[in-house]
């Protein structure tokens, strides 16, 4: 546990820029205040474009980072990251990848112990000394949060971070399910295989491994708009309604905090692009910070962690042809009994699988279950056989 | 990689076969194992030769392709999903030991690799078969040759230009304008747009009145012109009344209405404002037309018209092109599937729809009306086809040899008055045509060429046909005195008589018959269970109602097919359902549901076996009808009199007989078939179309295994999805009560294609690309993965004359008779039924398989490490599975031939590498087949030969590879207890066969040791058993010389030494002394590596560092190497690859110089032109052109009523692929040069009278002239090599790549100089003297 400190006072926050922040502003034009598209402060970024390049042999292509860059936004952020609680002490907060640390710096100044995760070693630095100039209000950990928990075996490599480790360091110990969050978790997902990501997380979720072990813990991330109109579709609409949708819908209480203009972040890129991705139909222009706070009831009726992958797995399988009726789909696992099913569950015989209510998933899923018939049909295997490629 | 078969602890000489497999994939991951799976092994050889790369017409012979045009509009539509999974899926691949590297990021191709690697069978397999089937059509057939290309029609050109001057042209774009009205009428367009459109027809035809008496032409054309005018006009209204009286007939039936009306639509909205625009740019369309008969007049007649074609069009639209490929080729297809079926009206309805619809029209070539001129010059109504040919020349098309052709043999069939015959004549002589290149360039079939003949003798009464062309012989320096008439012998017989062989080729010809082939395997030997008995009679009940119910559901599907709905996308499907007896459809799709291994199978993979049995099903049939069988059957008759022993001496090559053969026939139908291959897209969608019907008619009571249960009958197969990443991939699984009941029923015969078997007589020589090997089943010359025609199209480009050499190599290797050694494949089945070995490479049986741990109670609680446990159990199992399916089908083949002498014919792969046709059982196989094969022909030992055979076991054994050859006789003769113990006691004695690299092959030469050295007389033994000769590092031998690598051609034993030179041994020391300084400077992981650095850590990669093993497949063939040592500490793994992949490759560098910098050349060279846009392409020093397909691949998505299917296209448009045409030139350009190597010495070793086969660079023959061999080989390497190779590459290049006479007015580009300077740049040579190889004991050895 971190030591308990009074919230920093207007002068406190003067000590805090003169120590921290000065050192990594003084160069900064005025433009990037407004957001400006150039951001010459972010050429702390620059020198480590070499050593990308020589990572460059892992990985295949530059990742584009997005940071907050402006006071205004990190402001806006913060309000929305203390909820409308009191100024009072705030809990332990884990940023993410916080990069040149504005906001970090907002948040140190509103009282709120954080951690930081950071796997750039330049960024890392300059938030180490920034962490030596606090008093144990900020811990700064090299590690990148999206590698946490690899699923290859052997020793692990920064940065690559185990959860484990993790929250030893935050000081944050396992509650039960149901019990309150325990730790707010606070970064920028970045958009390359933002999808997969989000993925990712609702996997570790269903089957409480990795961060959520230790309980509910909440997100509150910035995603694409797309990506939060995705996860936000109602049924029926069958391009955006998808098998994420339902996943996150059933496990997450979605929040949407505030929407921001890409053109509020700063990005990695050289030339100052915006690096927005490219979305299809979908509106995209934002990005959106949204609250994913685990359902407290998600683990009731048959579904447990045990076999939340089949569940998964079966939302997928639906979703494989969004548009065929569910009856069809039931046949086509084998299962010859469907009739009775649909008529028990009160589901219409017609149904199409993406109209259907994540909560109807939900009890059709315990409605297999109960059957015998489940375990015979050789959907099984298949889950056996995917469940490791799945979860990326 | 795991075609042959060799099981995970493959030996060696199994694993470098892999590896060199994998390499043709230019930028090769040795690492990567796959395993063989019965069907993927039918395109196995594929997958060897070009390794699945997507190959694609390149642009170099762009000009010849055909280009059309459109298609069906690409159908993207709703797709997004499956695309983007599939996109994603690329990214995700971790390997399944390996760490997370996210570099298998980069490479998309191989992260699809590692997660087949990583998944079961059932994943793995079919995520690999699914690769390679969305690459393209595979398996021993690949897309035949638009039959227009064959011929070039380059001495009618001068003449043809001539004709063509302004007047004519603008005739011209009025006949086009007056095609179009009268279309516009044809097509049933409502009353008010016909009177319009006849208003402009009018105006038109007065215009054209005015100008056509005009010009002054030469006397005789015009004559013709207008003769044919008239007739045209005519004709056109004849059959726009008729047209117009059926479709008010058609109005009448209620249920075509509407569908014409959408036709109807389709045409006016489209068609009215072209016939504007058509109007506007007249006179710039003129000129453009001027321009290119002026600088087209060298090209192929064919091409002509649709160059100018294009140079009208803006060149705004190169992404329309795929789609205009494709499209010409489905309209091709379905015409010819309308010639087939006789289909007179429907070819010709098809025909006027596609000329209406502006998009096919664009693609629309004369080659289309030929095919319906034809249907209807075989029924003879010559008005029809008259009528055809003023479409034709209305639309502004020239009719080619082939138009006349078909005219004429049209007007021989209905015995026409001479007056129209003479009207033809006239016309195909004013259009720059003589008479006799009828018979010299046209293919005919049946009796077509006797009724054309008819048609002239009506006329020319004492019309004779052209003679023969004289066989050109080919002019190579390195072939000189092979082609030369006076060294010439007589061709080597087999030992057969004239009637037994001729016997044979009819057992040959009625197994190509069948199709296929369902032979005992070799487990039919152990004894039935009563309960298989049941299973047995089970199955064959169920078998029966199933083969109704899909009768019944084929037949169904095509009555609803029949019913006008024009326009839907399956009625395009339904002559392809008539094209074979219903029976057959549903033979096919048993086989299929035979087949289907309980894991599943990928739904992609199985509508392209699906389609492509019927489409090899359609060919047969096609060469029976055609007639040409009777034709085969009749050269071959006297074809293997060159064979047959007590025959006469014929001082011919085969190639050379059989043309003169068929030159002496004369009559009767062409061997070449004149065969539109189809496009993936239809075999495809044939292929779900049954699949489907599949899925749903075939049902099995629910019952059947449980009585308790109630019955009711559910479906057999189900389709699933599976999920990679983001990636689904639809799944066709057997119901697990159907798995169960065939295993249960244990069924013991197997059922294969008849090309997967062994020829039963001598292969049909190949004289032609598309001619030869077996007599029914269609081979390409040049096998390749993709839907690339581009080699084929490339090979008929070239002179025949040139391909000679190849040809003749080909059909040596193939003459080679071989037969089964009986006792070996005694003893390998023995085992095999047993409980097989896994240290013998003979895969046990899936009861040995390791059984998953007892689940506690109900799945849903399983925790995730036993999840984990089962499925690694299944995965085990899966694996094992493959592998035992492989031997069997083997040794099932072994031994179904084992009384008989069979042949295997050769193809080649497109840098020339010879393979087997039949993929499964070959010499090219593992150690255990090639074990049980055994020349048919004896020689006597002689007086060396039992050294040669004691060396050879020696040299199998792995054993004494650094000593000497007398050491190695020495080391024989000591331990000949030991091998004759193992010959007479294989399983019982010392079992001392048993622990050598290559234990079965071992064992044979210890039997064959064993029985010579017990005869009365060793030298006059007459043995069957082929020694092998090796060479050693075949890659680097090649580079040392190209370079004269003073230093590097001794590691690789060019220089003549006392011992054998171990290139591995030395580049171990090498890196060892790199790491040796590392660790002096204190780098742990050199440290961590001390003493581990050994021969056999890097002799994978040092060996596939050559043939482009890059750093990530060098890794992990390391770390592999690292893990089978025990000691090592498992947590360096990664980082000890790492490091010792980056030393190899250093010490290679640092060892042979020159073979970096000839890399470096060539690699920057194909950079260079790849980055211009081209294709990287040469020609062997024996004269056979390469180009190497890869390109940028495109998919479109398929949406079949199942499911959306993702089909790659390949094209000539599309750009190449800079990475892997600059990584794979090198060891693609290495290969090319021992493939050229391999063939001189097969032709030499023919003069000599000897055996020979090779495996690339392995060559085999008697133990009699091992050195007769030798000494070829090594005489042949100098000759190569003297040659001025990469000289003569570069001079190839920048010929073609730098000549600036296409673009002389503009400057020359940045790129083009640097291109220049690169390709003039050749690398400078060393001062090895190549005469020293002759010399050289263990070059081969």
């Amino acid at each position: 546990m971190l030591a308990r400190r009074a919230p920093l006072g207007a002068a406190g926050c003067g000590r805090l820029l003169a120590a921290g922040l000065r050192p990594l502003l003084c160069a900064l034009s005025p433009c990037w205040v407004t957001a400006g598209r150039q951001y010459p402060s972010l050429r702390v970024a620059e020198p480590a474009k070499e050593k990308r390049l020589v990572r460059k042999e892992q990985r295949s292509s530059l990742v584009v980072r997005r940071f907050i860059a402006c006071p205004q936004l990190a402001r806006t952020v913060r309000r929305c990251l203390q909820g409308g609680a009191d100024p009072g002490p705030q809990p332990v907060l884990l940023e993410f990848a916080p990069g040149p640390g504005i906001l970090t710096r907002s948040l140190l100044d509103a009282g709120f112990r954080v951690v930081a995760l950071e796997s750039n070693s330049d960024f890392f630095t300059d938030l180490q000394s920034l962490e030596d100039s606090l008093d144990g209000q900020l811990k700064v950990i090299h590690g990148d949060f999206f590698r946490m928990d690899p699923l290859a075996k052997g020793a692990l490599k920064p940065p690559a971070v185990s959860s484990d480790k993790l929250f030893e360091t935050l000081g944050v110990a396992a509650v039960p399910w149901r019990a309150d969050v325990p730790l707010k978790i606070f970064g920028i997902v970045p958009q390359q295989l933002e999808r997969n990501r989000l993925w990712r997380l609702l996997f570790a979720m269903y089957e409480c491994s990795s961060i959520y072990r230790y309980g509910r813990v909440e997100l509150n991330l910035f995603i694409s708009e797309k990506e939060y109109m995705v996860l936000t579709a109602k049924p029926g609409k069958s391009k955006i309604y998808q098998a994420l949708t339902v996943l996150a819908q059933l496990g997450y209480e979605i929040e949407l905090l505030h929407k921001e203009p890409w053109s509020s972040f700063a990005t990695t890129l050289k030339n100052g692009g915006l690096a927005i991705p490219k979305a299809g139909r979908l509106p995209n222009d934002h990005f959106c910070l949204v609250r994913l706070t685990p359902q407290q009831n998600l683990f009731t009726g048959g579904l447990k962690p045990s076999n939340a992958s089949t569940f998964i797995f079966m939302v997928k399988q639906s979703f494989a042809k969004p548009k065929s009726k569910l009856m069809d789909r039931l046949n086509s696992w084998s299962l010859d009994n469907s009739d009775r099913l649909l008529k028990a569950l009160e589901i219409p015989k017609n149904a199409v699988m993406c109209n259907l209510y994540p909560e109807d998933y939900k009890r059709l899923f315990e409605a297999l279950q109960n059957s015998d018939l489940f375990a015979e049909s050789f959907f099984h295997d298949e889950v056996l056989a995917s469940t490791r490629t799945m979860n990326l | 990689m795991g075609w042959q078969g060799t099981s995970a602890a493959g030996t060696e000489r199994g694993e470098r076969c892999r590896a060199r497999g994998c390499c043709g994939s230019g930028p090769g991951d040795g690492g990567v194992r796959l395993w063989p799976d019965p069907r993927r092994s039918e395109l196995g050889p594929e997958r060897r030769g070009s390794a699945g790369l997507p190959c694609s017409p390149g642009s170099a012979t762009a000009r010849t392709l055909r280009r059309v045009p459109g298609s069906d509009p690409p159908r993207r539509g709703r797709h997004g999903r499956q695309g983007e999974r599939s996109a994603a899926a690329l990214h995700h691949g971790s390997c399944s030991s390996a760490r997370r590297d996210s570099r298998s990021r980069r490479a998309p191709r191989r992260g699809g690799a590692c997660a087949a690697a990583r998944g079961a069978r059932g994943p793995g397999m079919w995520l690999l078969r699914l690769r390679a089937v969305l690459r393209g059509p595979g398996g021993l057939r690949g897309p035949g040759i638009p039959w227009r290309i064959f011929r070039s029609y380059s001495s009618a050109s001068t003449k043809e230009k001539a004709n063509r001057n302004g007047p004519c042209e603008r005739t011209e774009l009025l006949e086009v304008l007056k095609a179009r009205a009268k279309q516009l009428q044809g097509s049933n367009v409502p009353e008010v747009t016909v009177s319009k459109v006849e208003l402009g027809a009018l105006d038109n035809d007065k215009y054209q009145e005015a100008v056509v008496p005009g010009p002054k032409e030469k006397q005789p054309i015009p004559r013709a012109r207008g003769d044919g005018l008239s007739q045209s006009s005519t004709w056109a209204k004849k059959l726009q009344k008729e047209m117009y009286s059926q479709h008010l007939k058609m109005k009448q039936e209620l249920g075509s209405a509407a569908s014409q009306l959408a036709l109807e639509g389709q045409g006016k909205v489209q068609s009215t404002p072209k016939a504007k625009t058509m109007k506007i740019p007249k006179t710039k369309a003129a000129t453009a037309w001027n321009q290119s008969s002026g600088s087209a007049h060298n090209k192929p007649r064919v091409v002509e018209g649709k160059e100018a074609a294009e140079l009208k069009r803006p060149q705004r639209m190169p992404k329309d092109r795929t789609n205009q490929q494709a499209l010409q080729q489905t309209i091709q297809c379905n015409l010819e599937c309308f010639l087939f079926l006789q289909h007179a009206e429907e070819a010709e309805r098809y025909l006027l729809l596609c000329h209406s619809s502006p998009v096919k029209r664009k693609v629309m070539d004369v080659g289309a009306f030929n095919v319906v001129m034809r249907i209807w010059a075989r029924k003879g109504s010559l008005s029809r086809l008259d009528r055809l040919f003023s479409i034709l020349e209305a639309a502004g098309l020239q009719p080619n040899l082939d138009s006349y052709a078909v005219a004429l043999q049209c007007m021989g069939r209905n015995q026409s008055p001479p007056k129209a015959i003479l009207r033809y004549l006239q016309k195909l002589n004013s259009s720059g045509f003589h008479v006799d290149e009828l018979f010299q360039k046209c293919l005919f079939e049946e009796d077509e060429k006797e009724m054309v003949l008819w048609a002239i003798r009506t006329v020319q009464p004492n019309y004779q046909l052209p003679p023969p062309p004289i066989p050109k012989i080919c002019k190579s320096s390195l072939l000189q005195d092979f082609y030369s008439r006076e060294t010439m012998g007589s061709y080597p017989k087999v030992d057969f008589s004239e009637k037994e062989l001729q016997e044979r080729f009819q057992q040959q010809l009625e197994m190509e018959l069948n199709n296929t082939v369902t032979i005992e395997s070799v487990e039919a030997a152990k004894p039935l269970t009563p309960q298989a008995i049941k299973a047995r009679e089970l199955l064959g009940t169920l078998r029966s109602q199933w083969h109704d119910a899909i009768l019944q559901a084929l037949q169904n599907s095509k009555r609803s097919m029949v019913r006008p709905k024009r326009l839907s996308k399956y009625s395009i499907l339904y002559p392809y359902l008539c094209l074979l007896p219903d029976e057959e459809y549903v033979d096919i799709m048993l086989q299929i549901l035979n087949d289907l291994s309980p894991q599943g199978e990928s739904l992609a993979v199985l509508a392209r076996e699906l389609g492509t049995k019927v489409y090899d099903r359609y060919i047969i049939q096609r060469k029976l009808r055609s007639g040409q069988l009777k034709k085969v059957q009749k050269i071959y008759e006297n074809y293997i009199q060159l064979l047959a022993k007590g025959s006469q001496p014929k001082h011919y090559l085969p190639r050379e007989y059989w043309e003169k053969l068929v030159a002496e026939a004369g009559f009767g139908p062409s061997l070449n078939l004149t065969t539109c291959s189809w496009p993936c897209v239809l075999l495809m969608r044939l292929g779900m179309h049954m699949l489907e019907l599949l899925v749903k008619a075939v049902k099995v009571p629910r019952n059947i295994l449980n009585r308790r249960l109630e019955s009711k009958p559910i479906p057999v197969l189900y389709h699933v999805y599976s999920f990679y990443s983001n990636w689904q991939v639809g799944l066709i699984r057997p119901h697990p009560i159907f798995s169960q009941l065939v295993s249960n029923a244990a069924e013991t015969t197997l059922t294969f294609n008849s090309s997967a078997m062994p020829m039963l007589c001598p292969p049909v020589p190949w004289t032609s690309p598309s001619f030869g090997a077996f007599v029914l089943n269609d081979t390409k010359l040049m096998r390749f993965m993709d839907e690339t025609t581009y080699h084929q199209l490339l090979l008929e480009q070239c002179p025949l004359v040139n391909l000679h050499p190849v040809l003749d190599a080909l059909n040596q290797l193939g003459n080679c008779a071989w037969k089964i050694n009986q006792p070996v494949l005694d003893i390998i089945i023995s085992i095999f039924n047993d409980k097989g070995d896994e240290k013998l490479d003979i895969p046990p049986p899936l009861s040995e398989a390791p059984k998953p741990p007892t689940p506690p109670g109900n799945s849903s609680t399983w925790s995730k490490t036993f999840k984990h446990e089962v499925f690694l159990c299944k995965k085990k199992a899966a694996e094992m599975h493959s592998l035992r399916m492989d031997a069997l089908y083997k040794l099932s083949i072994a031994n179904y031939v084992r009384d008989k002498v069979f042949w295997f014919p050769h193809n080649m792969d497109f840098r020339g590498r010879t393979y087997p046709c039949p993929p499964y059982f070959n010499h090219l196989g593992n150690d255990v087949t090639r074990a049980i094969l055994l020349f048919a022909e004896g020689r006597p030992l002689g007086p060396k030969g039992l050294d040669w055979l004691k060396i050879h076991l020696i040299n199998l054994t792995g054993l004494k590879k650094k000593n000497a050859l007398q050491e190695r006789l020495e080391y024989a003769n000591e331990i000949m207890e030991d091998i004759l113990d193992s010959a007479d006691r294989p399983l019982t004695g010392r079992k001392w066969w048993m622990d050598t690299d290559e234990p079965w092959q071992a064992l044979a030469c210890c039997m064959e040791i064993a029985k010579a050295s017990r005869s009365p007389d060793p030298a006059a033994y007459i043995s069957h058993f082929p020694v092998h000769q090796d060479g050693s590092c075949n890659g680097l031998q090649h580079y040392a010389a190209l370079g004269r690598d003073l230093s590097g051609a001794a590691s690789v034993n060019l220089v003549p030494c006392g011992l054998p030179q171990d290139v591995y041994s030395a580049v171990a020391q090498q890196v060892e002394e790199f790491r040796k300084k590392d660790a002096e400077r204190g780098l742990k992981i050199a440290q961590v590596l001390e003493g581990f650095i050994s021969r056999k850590v890097v002799k994978q990669t040092v060996m596939t560092v050559v043939y482009g093993v890059t750093r990530y497949g060098g890794r992990l063939q390391i770390e592999k190497r690292l893990k089978e040592i025990d000691e090592f500490p498992e947590e360096y793994l990664w980082e000890a690859s790492h490091y010792l992949v980056k030393q190899v490759f250093n010490s290679i560098k640092e060892m042979f110089s020159a073979t970096r910098d000839i890399q470096n050349w060539l690699t920057e060279s194909a950079k260079l032109i790849a980055q211009s846009g081209r294709t990287v392409e040469w020609v062997t020093p024996l004269g056979l052109p390469i180009i190497q397909p890869y390109y940028r691949s495109r998919s479109t998505v398929l949406n079949c009523g199942m499911q959306r299917l993702s089909v790659k296209t390949s094209n000539s448009t599309q750009k190449p692929d800079t990475v892997k045409q600059k990584n794979a030139f090198p060891p693609n350009f290495i290969h090319s040069l021992d493939s050229t190597h391999m063939m001189l010495t097969a032709l030499h070793c023919l003069r000599k009278g000897l055996t020979f086969v090779s495996v690339h660079d392995c060559y085999w023959t008697h133990a009699l002239t091992v050195d007769v061999m030798n000494q070829v080989c090594r005489q042949q390497f100098v000759a190569l090599h003297s040659e001025k190779i990469l000289q003569d590459l570069s001079e190839f290049m920048l010929e073609k790549y730098c000549s600036s006479s296409s673009s002389s007015t503009e400057p020359i580009a940045h790129w083009q100089k640097r291109l220049m300077e690169q390709l003039s740049n050749v690398p400078k040579t060393g001062e090895f003297n190549l005469k020293q190889v002759m010399d050289s004991t263990y070059f081969f050895s």
